[in-house]
């Protein structure tokens, strides 16, 4: 487990050995790691960072249109791996969770503890400290400071 | 009234009873629950469904066929669990008085007549 | 020093809280270095006890020094913090194998299998402890000694036939397991005469703290007992300390509730029994 601040560091191994997860990342909305576990190669949190955002981008522009509220947790069931995705509200912003798990855990296990991490974050966040929005000119150097912090590279 | 709801009704019913549910096994997920206020419907299909899956599985290892009735006793109560046909699981979370024998014998009649 | 390892050094000197001693001492084992590794990762996990993954490496490297007895305990603790971890699994499945042990082997890969199916390393693995089963012949009865003196250390069960003395039907159809989900005493053998004690052991890894884990959360506090009703035969399972957990098993002619009273006579007895091995 890889994170970029302290603070993320407990809520999200507790959620770790309570739902038995095999991959997680936690990002922001807007496609920025901020913690990962369980992935070996940068390569593959970029690109499951972009895709997590876009499709929860799609599916809350879905929920709008539909005139509905923002759906609370989107779930993929495969045979051998499933796939939860959710946004959710922290001080530092809305931040998304990629979780992929196995059938040794289940759906159930899996929100019942990624909804308990997100209360452990929202209290465990410093609150001081209000994060700068994303600029385009310092994405790419943000991008890669953020992955050489989550893989030691 | 359904047979889900009736289920759950009868099994309700039985002093001590705070809450009983539905729940999918594999998933962990509430079909349907009656529920009295403190009870977390959620955690308790969740955690119900993974402990009695876990238990079928030793279960299975000893050489024994998947359990029909769990009793999960607590310092403060208990938890019960008669797993149904079509991976459901009828769960009750029941106080420490309650009447386990009786809600026992409803969980089963309920559990079969959900075919 | 080469360069990476300068910089995780001096990432971990700049904060010494952070989690980059597990980048730096596994950078460090694969160079060989293993003392410097272990220091780097027995500083982490005494610093993040909690941390399944700071044990693991600190296994691994104990394992590469071929202190075979250390990687053991380290693997236990990382096991004990993470049941499903497939690494700490494959691990001890290495040790027992190189103590003898093919069928303690076996099991944990097959649990490891169960968790990571996709993992080709664990099938190759299984399908030799496999061969090894096989052309090794049956299994010795249980209570028997390990077959090599040189097994990991908590492999070693402690001397059984002595545990459940007192109780009803003796050593059979009970079964003392560690968190681990390694026997400890007692035994179960099937009506075919199989002995099914140490696959039963390793199922049971976990369901301690899961049953706690659902008392808790559902505001019932500690957990005592589950009792499972099964077509043919009753189960209870009770927790004698925190470290370890008790399976009785009976015929259904026994009433559930006279088992419960069986299994709580048989939790004094590993109770009374573990404190004498202390």
């Amino acid at each position: 487990m890889r994170a970029l601040e302290p603070w993320v560091v407990d809520p999200l191994q507790s959620f770790l050995t309570e739902s038995s997860a095999r991959l997680t990342l936690l990002m922001t909305t807007s496609g920025q790691v901020v913690a990962q576990h369980g992935f070996s190669r940068s390569l593959d949190v970029m690109t499951a960072a972009a895709l997590g955002a876009g499709i929860v981008a799609s599916t809350e522009e879905l929920a709008r249109l539909m005139g509905a509220s923002r759906f609370g947790a989107l779930v993929h069931h495969g045979v051998r791996q499933s796939c939860l995705l959710s946004a959710f509200a922290t001080p530092r912003g809305r931040w998304i969770g990629v979780v992929v798990f196995g059938p040794e855990t289940s759906v159930g296990i899996v929100q019942l503890f990624f909804d308990q991490m997100v209360q452990q974050l929202m209290t465990a966040a410093p609150r001081e400290q209000v994060q700068a929005p994303m600029l385009a000119e310092n994405f790419e150097s943000e991008l890669d400071a953020s992955l050489k912090a989550l893989f030691g590279r | 009234m359904s047979p889900t709801d009736a289920a759950l009704d009868r099994v309700t019913r039985v002093p001590g009873v705070r809450g009983a549910l539905l729940v999918t096994g594999s998933d962990g997920l509430v079909v349907a629950e009656q529920l009295m206020d403190g009870v977390d419907g959620r955690a308790a299909a969740a955690l119900t469904a993974s402990l009695v899956g876990r238990l079928s599985r030793a279960a299975e290892s000893a050489g024994m066929q998947p359990p029909a009735f769990v009793h999960l006793r607590g310092d403060a109560g208990s938890v019960l669990a008669a797993p149904a046909p079509g991976d459901l699981v009828l769960v009750a979370v029941v106080g420490p008085d309650a009447n386990v024998g009786l809600a026992r014998l409803e969980m089963l009649e309920a559990a079969g007549r959900l075919d | 020093m080469s360069d990476d390892i300068r910089s995780l050094t001096d990432r971990l000197a700049a904060e010494p809280s952070s989690l980059a001693f597990l980048e730096l001492g596994e950078t460090l084992r694969r160079r060989g270095q293993l003392e410097a590794a272990y220091k780097v990762a027995r500083g982490g996990a005494s610093r993040y006890p909690g941390l399944a993954d700071a044990h693991d490496l600190v296994a691994r490297i104990l394992s590469d020094q071929a202190d075979l007895a250390g990687a053991f305990d380290a693997w236990s603790s990382a096991l004990q913090l993470d049941p499903m971890r497939v690494s700490a699994l494959k691990g001890i499945a290495f040790l027992y194998f190189r103590a003898g042990d093919a069928l303690a082997a076996l099991d944990h890969l097959q649990r490891a299998a169960e968790v990571d199916p996709d993992d080709p390393s664990i099938a190759q693995a299984l399908e030799r402890v496999r061969q090894e089963v096989t052309t090794a012949g049956p299994p010795p009865p249980a209570g028997a000694p390990p077959p090599n003196p040189a097994a990991p250390p908590n492999a070693a069960a402690p001397p059984t036939g002595t545990a459940f003395d007192d109780v009803d039907g003796g050593e059979q159809g009970q079964l003392l397991v560690d968190g681990n989900g390694l026997r400890l005493a007692g035994a179960l053998v099937l009506a075919d005469g199989s002995d099914a004690s140490d696959r039963v052991a390793a199922r049971l890894a976990g369901a301690s703290r899961e049953a706690a884990r659902a008392t808790r959360l559902l505001g019932l506090g500690g957990w005592h007992s589950i009792a499972l009703e099964c077509p043919d035969g009753h189960i209870v399972l009770s927790s004698p300390t925190a470290e370890t957990i008790l399976l009785t098993v009976r015929d259904r002619s026994l009433p559930m509730a006279r088992v419960g009273l069986l299994a709580e006579r048989a939790a004094r007895a590993a109770r009374t029994w573990l404190e004498r091995l202390g």
